[in-house]
């Protein structure tokens, strides 16, 4: 006994229970420990779950703490369920989680957190804020709207697929793609990369890289991945590949799983769809579109000729009616146009001849008492010529002791001119004498 | 005239689209006429060729889908 209180040691066993009895007591049941931490190494063996849970520090990434864990078999199935329920993906490396622990210390196996519940809405807040992050970035570096603002080009027909052939999103999309009903024509080529895991990201922006290359070879690019069960998106969470998305020079259709998966991808490529499935029927829409306006434009055309032609055929109908009646129209116009000529001429003439009749009347009133005046002026003159007449007449001169003497009915003048015995006549004033000429005498003067 | 096989889709389609307004004005010439009509549907038919595939094509294309179905 003395022997053994006076020994200055313990046994392993001894300070292994002991080291379980302290992390016994320091973590009670009540009340719960939740721990937040990165899945790492996570593997499945004999029914249960075996990982490590990490935490790196934010800037630099180095491991700064690092704890084995295990989910027990009894607990695994629930757990997992709670998880895939919850967040829509595997409970997986790489994730973000919070877990309900009791710490226990077994003598041989040591430290081991025994997780006993999951919060998966922590890992989808996680999820959340990483995303925020990278968009946010995007946005400070001004690429975030550059692909979503690329205009598809028409029509946008190849097509530059990066998915792995394999996957089975692939096929929906080929088959869905080109058994569409109105036979739009297609071009794919594919870029096989991989569309989950930790390479996802890397890959893809690989196969961005090539198809950049061959730009003028293609009108659009789709990323495509169906969902399956085990959905892991994680990949597509990436700032790197975001950022080529955004500066990609073509524009982006992004179809990644299934109706409730998101990822950053789908708030900067141009388009975004649900499933490889949308991402044909979006395809199949702008064609269909395309076709439709075709249509309508040959349908325009058609009723533009129509309506043309029909125009053109209504106008000749109406000459050919009008033809026949239209001379006899065209004289019975211009004979009432002659009718109205001449009742305005009438009307015109009278009111054009009225101011001239009544100055030809005050004209001949004017000229009437013109030729009396005019006459009475003349007789007068005439009575002055009259007595004139009179004054100068040789009854006149007889009448004042003249007479004249005539020989042979000639009046003589010249005495010498008369042979002795010549006959004379003398007229007087009043009667006459016949005497005979005796002798001249010369005239005394 | 731009022969149509060398035109890009989208001038095609332009052109369509302005023979057709022309067509609805007023100014439409009926002597025109014709030679419009044909031209249209010259585009239209290129177009339309473009956009979608003969049946050969499309047995073509399906039976590539076979296989990768398999």
């Amino acid at each position: 006994m003395t022997n053994e209180a006076s020994k200055n040691y313990c046994s392993l066993k001894q300070l292994q229970e002991r080291l379980r009895d302290i992390v016994a007591a320091a973590f009670p049941p009540r009340p719960e420990t939740w721990v937040v931490a990165e899945l790492s190494d996570v593997r499945e063996s004999g029914g249960h779950c075996y990982m490590e849970l990490v935490q790196k520090d934010e800037s630099t990434g180095l491991t700064v703490a690092k704890a084995r864990a295990t989910i027990w078999a009894n607990a695994l199935p629930r757990l997992r369920a709670d998880f895939m329920a919850g967040t829509g993906q595997a409970f997986t490396s790489g994730l973000k989680v919070k877990v309900r622990v009791t710490p226990g210390y077994h003598p041989v196996y040591g430290m081991n957190l025994n997780i006993t519940a999951v919060d998966p809405s922590f890992t989808m807040g996680e999820r959340e804020r990483k995303r925020r992050e990278i968009l946010e970035r995007l946005k400070r570096e001004g690429v975030i709207d550059l692909n979503k603002s690329l205009e598809f080009p028409r029509p946008t027909q190849r097509i530059a697929v990066i998915s792995s052939a394999g996957a089975a999103g692939y096929g929906d999309f080929m088959n869905q793609l080109f058994r569409n009903p109105r036979r739009l024509r297609f071009e794919v080529t594919l870029f096989q990369a991989a569309v989950q895991g930790a390479q996802t990201a890397k890959s893809i922006i690989g196969q961005l890289d090539m198809i950049a290359g061959r730009c003028e070879e293609f009108d659009c690019v789709c990323i495509i991945r169906g969902g399956g069960a085990t959905t892991d998106l994680d990949g597509f969470d990436d700032y790197l590949l975001a950022a080529n998305v955004a500066q990609f020079p073509l524009p982006v259709i992004v179809g990644i799983g299934h109706e409730r998966d998101t990822t950053v991808l789908d708030y900067i490529a141009c388009q975004r769809v649900k499933t490889p499935t949308a991402a044909a029927e979006f395809l199949i829409g702008m064609a269909q579109q395309e076709l439709e306006l075709l249509l309508a434009i040959g349908g325009g055309l058609l009723q533009s000729v129509t309506d043309t032609i029909g125009g053109a055929r209504q106008q000749l109908a109406y000459i050919s009616g009008v033809l026949p009646t239209a001379p006899l129209a065209a004289i019975e116009r211009a004979d009432r146009r002659l009718d109205n000529l001449l009742g305005s001429l009438g009307r015109i003439s009278a009111m054009r001849i009225q101011p001239l009749m009544s100055r030809i009347d005050r004209m001949a009133d004017a000229l009437g008492s013109i030729t009396t005046n005019t006459t009475r002026h003349a007789a007068t003159r005439l009575d002055g010529f009259a007595a004139l007449i009179e004054a100068l007449s040789p009854q006149a001169t007889l009448r004042r002791g003249f007479s004249i003497t005539r020989v042979d009915g000639k009046a003589i003048t010249d005495a010498s001119a008369v042979a002795p015995g010549t006959i004379l006549h003398t007229r007087l004033a009043s009667g006459a004498i016949t005497s005979r000429f005796e002798q001249a005498e010369p005239t005394s003067n | 005239m731009q022969a149509v096989k060398d035109m890009t889709y989208t001038q095609a389609v332009t052109e369509l689209e302005q023979i057709l307004a022309h067509m609805q004005s007023d100014k439409c010439d009926i002597d025109k006429l014709s030679a419009y009509t044909r031209r249209a549907t010259e585009l239209l038919t290129e177009c339309r060729r473009r956009l979608t595939a003969t049946d050969s094509e499309l047995r073509q294309i399906l039976s590539q889908l076979g296989q990768i179905d398999q």
